[in-house]
């Protein structure tokens, strides 16, 4: 039995910390620290995407 | 709790096959695109074929894509953007891993990652050591010299994302690191099956500690078949009294397979970041059913820097009929990978696999972990010599020990053998690969 998750929610806040990191490094762009931190952040974002987002497009297809 | 949780990620790791394949058909096309779009060097292979992104609509249409060969990615290599060449899809200042591969085969390939891509490594990763029971708890020590060849890398970067506490085995010798294990009462271990063998070995012998008192339970292994060789994986977790896992990985691929806790007999193929394909060695037609070997053509679906699009491994794989206990639906290959098309050589007319006589080597008691294998020529007759060790335990035995050898590897390989008896020590110790198998026909 597979367990039920809220993919739809997950995958929405997944975008929503991709656009709000994306905030972040536009705000701070002349500040390496903050541009550097949030490249950090985009690749673990990008993981999450990997591991909820792509499959949550695959389990809403009925076939 | 989450150390109780049996998946990694049970999103993907029981997803139905039917639905996998629709997963991998859309990352495909993303990455063929990212790959066509962002390098020339691929661009100009399927502009050659006549394929674009959009031609790419099913399973079938991708197994219609050029494969890319290791030797194609070093002629293109050594040159601008230095030293990655054409294949780099990303500028210069975005790369911030180097590796390169062992060149076993040849030249080594250069192999550029983003930030990216290192934490897809961890990633892929994360998935091997939490199904082979790595958790937050454990202690990893990790007796590897941290060096250019990504080996175990990825493996401690995943440890840690996992949450273990890791041990950098670097610099210190064998000795040293045997000692360190012992003081810091480590857990797990991570290292190729040679140097499991020979950590037991230095051990026992040169510092009076039973392996098996150290308080190891686990070891993942890579680098090397040994793991899934039945007699090596046996001696193995003899040694430290540990379980010992195989998984699968290559510079230019990734960590792409993993055997699980219950040690099926094979290694799932970690099918929600790779796309595995198997084709005949020699007519290169697919071979979707189980039971059948053939050679991996393999794509990474999330790499970015230096894509993996149908990359021809050359590793001989076959599907496993039978679905693994543990639950995951990531298929199997049975037995892991048991050979690479480039060793498989053709001696007095048989095909001989290496990892053959190293199953029917470490199959016999009285023999050491130690051996190595020469083909030459006299006349025009191929000649084999293996080259073993006797045990101490083993010695006034070597006529049964030897009659038991040459019944093996007749089962196993059925080729006949000049047999070498050494002292014990006598043959060469690896860290890492070892090169046991050498043809000197070539040189004739």
């Amino acid at each position: 039995m597979r367990p039920e998750f809220d993919m739809e929610k997950m995958d929405h806040l997944i975008q929503e910390m991709k656009r709000v990191a994306g905030e972040v490094e536009n705000a701070g762009r002349e500040i390496p620290a903050v541009v550097r931190n949030v490249k950090r952040i985009m690749a673990s974002i990008k993981m999450l995407e990997i591991n909820v987002s792509d499959v949550s497009g695959i389990l809403k297809t009925s076939t | 709790m989450l150390a109780d949780q049996k998946y990694w990620n049970p999103l993907l790791e029981t997803l139905p096959l039917h639905k996998v394949k629709e997963l991998q058909l859309r990352k495909f096309q993303r990455i063929f695109k990212w790959a066509y779009e962002h390098s020339k060097f691929h661009r100009a292979i399927y502009d050659r074929a006549s394929i674009t992104p959009e031609d790419i609509r099913s399973h079938e249409d991708i197994r219609r894509i050029p494969t890319v060969e290791k030797s194609m990615m070093r002629d293109v290599q050594r040159k601008d953007p230095f030293p990655y060449g054409d294949a780099l899809c990303v500028p210069l200042e975005e790369v911030s891993e180097f590796r390169q591969t062992s060149g076993t085969t040849g030249q080594p390939v250069y192999q550029a990652d983003t930030w990216q891509d290192w934490e897809w490594w961890a990633e892929c990763w994360s998935f091997i050591l939490w199904a082979q029971g790595y958790r937050p708890s454990d202690r990893v020590f990790i007796p590897f010299g941290y060096n250019v060849f990504v080996a175990f890398w990825a493996g401690h970067y995943a440890a840690e994302k996992i949450g273990c506490e890791v041990v950098p085995g670097g610099v210190l010798d064998t000795t040293a690191r045997i000692l360190k294990i012992q003081e810091l009462r480590a857990t797990a271990l991570m290292a190729t099956p040679t140097y499991v063998l020979g950590m037991a070995d230095t051990a026992m012998n040169k510092l009076g500690i039973d392996p098996r008192t150290l308080g190891v339970n686990k070891i993942t292994c890579a680098g090397e078949p040994g793991a899934s060789i039945p007699s090596t994986k046996k001696r193995m977790e003899e040694a430290w009294a540990a379980k010992v896992f195989d998984h699968a990985g290559a510079t230019e691929i990734g960590a792409w397979s993993y055997e699980c806790e219950a040690q099926p007999g094979g290694m799932h193929v970690n099918e929600a970041l790779f796309l595995v394909e198997i084709v005949d060695v020699e007519t290169g037609e697919v071979i979707d059913e189980p039971g059948r070997q053939g050679k991996m053509i393999i794509t990474a679906l999330d790499r970015q820097a230096q894509p993996c699009v149908r990359f021809d491994s050359k590793d001989i794989i076959e599907w496993d009929p039978e679905p693994c206990p543990c639950g995951r639906s990531f298929r199997l290959i049975k037995g892991g990978v048991v050979g690479r098309a480039d060793d498989i050589t053709k001696v007095k007319g048989v095909l001989l696999a290496p990892s053959a006589i190293e199953e029917a080597v470490r199959g016999v008691g009285g023999l050491g972990d130690e051996y190595e294998v020469v083909v030459d020529k006299v006349g025009d007759i191929d000649r084999i010599t293996l080259k073993v060790e006797l045990r101490p335990d083993a010695l006034g035995h070597e006529k049964s020990v030897k009659d038991s050898l040459v019944n093996q590897l007749r089962i196993k390989t059925n080729l006949g053998y000049n047999i070498e008896l050494h002292d014990y020590g006598a043959l060469p110790r690896y860290e890492v690969k070892a090169r046991r198998f050498k043809d000197l026909r070539k040189a004739h």
